[in-house]
């Protein structure tokens, strides 16, 4: 199942995207999270208005996700992991994170990986966003998640499929830390909401 | 989430559909003829918008084209009358105002889908059912967008082209403009640039008279 999962996204990222210059995109989002420090000043207010940001990007992001790859549902949570890293974000940022799941401890015999709770962690070997960076003192000291834009785009996709999430950063090179990790944790799945019957 | 008709375009309609009634939750920006007319604006600007109107609902809902072939001849409504001519009849005007009409494809389509899902499972999908009169094709994506189209009793199955739709018109100018609220409760998606392009693609087919 993974191999094919790779082979797709292989296939859309050579063949059906557009593609920019990768210098002009690390530019222009360092741009931007130094203009969110100017403007706001706290570095946990930075986090949260990148992770907004991230949130608006990645519901439409979902849509051309779902157009191009043409992938079914995922049975459960382990196949979204794997789906995400490597369909998703190899087709976007030409980037394999590679996934560790891991689950709540099962009060019942069955090992689903569907239960609340369930969750996987992507590991970033590599990461566009962060070419040219370093973070100076208070950055450091303040708690900035400078790639924390990746964080909202997968809450925002995953969210516009059904999939409530909590999505954070472990760790950071830029900060660092050993190894760049974003934990995506599964809240619930959401149910679509019938309308009242006027009749 | 909900579920409400966000955009409306049709080709061969019948009859024409009737404005929406006030109030009767139809978002503004789906398409000009059907939301409630608060004034008759001057026949110019009337005709403009009189060409002809395919409905995307969504937001978690609907996207409709109406796309009939009728054996009688096109009605009117293809036509852009000029503004001086007042004299050609109207044509005549379905019963219902349109915000009915899309609860009702909309209640049809959810309760045939969740009938399908219970009967086979999560992974059937409701693909399209024919009466005598006409065919209802539905292309439902995974983010839960429906887009509905409405034709001739004869053709083949059209979800093919539902998808083209989404995988370019509605994924270029929809998605990708930041502008468009595409979650809204209070506006359609109704723009130029994507009615237009859907207006080609659709003109483009084979099965398009």
């Amino acid at each position: 199942m993974s191999k094919q999962y790779k082979a797709i996204g292989e296939d859309i990222w050579k063949g059906r995207t557009e593609k920019i210059n990768a210098e002009l995109f690390a530019l222009t989002y360092g741009a931007l999270v130094v203009q969110l420090i100017q403007d706001y000043e706290d570095y946990s207010e930075v986090n949260k208005q990148l992770e907004k940001m991230g949130y608006n990007i990645g519901s439409r992001l979902i849509e051309d996700f779902l157009a191009r790859s043409n992938i079914g549902r995922c049975s459960d949570f382990k196949e979204v992991g794997e789906v995400v890293s490597k369909v998703g974000f190899k087709s976007f940022l030409n980037i394999t994170p590679t996934v560790t799941h891991s689950q709540l401890p099962p009060t019942s015999p069955t090992t689903q990986t569907n239960t609340a709770g369930a969750s996987f962690t992507l590991t970033l070997d590599e990461n566009p966003l962060t070419e040219f960076v370093e973070l100076p003192e208070e950055a450091l000291e303040g708690g900035l998640w400078f790639s924390n834009v990746l964080c909202g785009v997968l809450r925002g996709a995953l969210e516009m499929i059904q999939m409530q999430v909590q999505v954070e950063f472990i760790s950071d090179v830029l900060r660092g830390d050993e190894s760049t990790q974003i934990q995506v944790k599964l809240i619930k799945y959401l149910e679509e909401e019938v309308p009242v019957g006027d009749d | 989430r909900h579920c409400n008709i966000v955009y409306y375009q049709d080709w061969h309609r019948t009859k024409r559909p009737k404005p929406a009634g006030e109030g009767g939750g139809i978002l503004p920006a789906v398409a000009h003829s059907i939301s409630p007319q608060t004034h008759y604006a001057d026949p110019s600007v009337q005709s403009a918008f009189a060409s002809p109107r395919n409905t995307l609902s969504s937001t978690s809902g609907v996207v409709i084209a109406v796309n009939n072939e009728p054996a009688s001849p096109l009605p009117g409504l293809l036509q852009m009358p000029a503004p001086q001519q007042q004299a050609t009849p109207p044509q005549p005007m379905s019963e219902l105002p349109f915000d009915e009409e899309a609860k009702l494809v909309y209640g049809v389509i959810l309760s045939l889908r969740n009938m399908i899902k219970k009967l086979s499972g999560r992974d059937e999908q409701f693909v399209n059912y024919r009466t005598s009169t006409y065919k209802l094709h539905l292309y439902e994506t995974l983010s839960g967008y429906r887009f509905v189209m409405l034709s001739d009793h004869n053709t083949d199955s059209l979800r093919f082209v539902l998808r083209q739709i989404y995988t370019g018109p509605f994924l270029e100018y929809v998605v990708r403009n930041p502008l468009v609220t595409m979650d809204s409760r209070e506006r359609g998606i109704d723009n130029e640039y994507f009615r237009a392009s859907t207006d080609r693609l659709i003109r483009g087919l084979s099965v398009f008279p």
